[in-house]
């Protein structure tokens, strides 16, 4: 097994948080290795969001004019991994959203999020440490309840890794 | 985490809940053209049990099921139809809790009747007045 090959539908894509009130979040380097990773990818780790949300890293870039050239310069520069906006059908009782809550509440709780995204056979993993900002329950009638609320990563912290 | 529930338990609950709404009239799940030498009876029929289905590998990421039961209302006066119509829409409409009652009982979170239309068969000389329900079900 090994990196999928195939273009993977966007339903196949799976988040997970990092279990414990008081999680000690993988280091930068761990982020991308498989062995720290795949084992926060299990089912008790599950967060039962409706659709993952874009992935990966931010644009950013510095630009500068100098008087009298006429183009200025863009550089692209270290960009941040992007904050999540994530949806999640809303049980109370769910034990990863009640530690994600808990997150929200305090605001400065670091802890590890895993994507994984799958062929069936092969898995790609997205790792990323960050922390839990808003929670809105949006009640609706007409579906189910969802919760609503966003990670922000740390900079910098976060890798790449996959099935070997 | 969200389970599939089992559609028999959703046809019970119609059915028992259904008899308690309109009785004495007869309720059946099908209907059967025997039946229709009777003045008055209402079948119905369950579809459309639907959780929407979300992201990942899990099967049980998904969110409340909405299954939806037509009533057909048949009787010979056309008015009585519209009465016992009446007498559903009472009932069932924006109803909430335990749907079927002790037995065959399952909670909803709410009941939503559509009175669609009223017509008529020649052939059965029957009145019907259809309605659809559609019942929200934490899960």
């Amino acid at each position: 097994m090994a990196l999928p090959t195939k273009i993977l539908p966007g339903f196949s894509a799976t988040l997970y948080a990092q279990p414990s009130a008081t999680p000690t979040p993988l280091t930068t380097a761990n982020l991308s290795v498989l062995g720290s990773v795949s084992p926060l990818a299990i089912s008790g780790n599950l967060v039962p969001v409706e659709a993952i949300p874009a992935f990966g890293q931010d644009d950013a870039v510095a630009s500068f004019m100098v008087a009298g050239s006429r183009q200025s310069d863009k550089i692209p520069v270290q960009s941040a991994p992007t904050s999540m906006s994530i949806t999640a059908a809303w049980n109370p009782s769910d034990t990863v959203l009640l530690l994600l809550r808990a997150d929200a509440y305090n605001g400065t709780i670091d802890r590890t999020y895993v994507i994984a995204a799958t062929d069936g056979t092969n898995t790609i993993y997205y790792a990323f440490n960050g922390r839990v900002s808003q929670w809105t329950i949006d009640a609706a009638p007409g579906a189910e309840a969802k919760v609503n609320f966003t990670i922000h990563p740390r900079g910098n912290q976060y890798g790449w890794s996959n099935t070997v | 985490m969200t389970a599939q529930q089992n559609p028999v338990t959703y046809a019970r609950a119609i059915q028992a809940a259904l008899t308690t709404i309109v009785t004495p009239v007869p309720v059946y799940a099908t209907f059967n053209r025997n039946f229709a030498t009777e003045p008055k009876f209402v079948t119905w029929m369950l579809r459309n049990i639907h959780q929407p289905v979300y992201t990942g590998i899990y099967q049980s990421v998904k969110g409340i099921d909405t299954p939806v039961f037509q009533i057909s209302i048949f009787t010979q006066v056309i008015e009585d139809g519209f009465t016992i119509s009446n007498q559903i829409l009472q009932s069932l409409h924006g109803y909430s809790g335990l749907f079927g009652g002790a037995t065959y009982g399952i909670q909803i979170s709410k009941a939503d009747v559509q009175w669609l239309y009223n017509t008529y068969d020649n052939d059965e000389k029957l009145g019907q007045v259809i309605l659809d329900c559609t019942l929200d079900i934490p899960t």
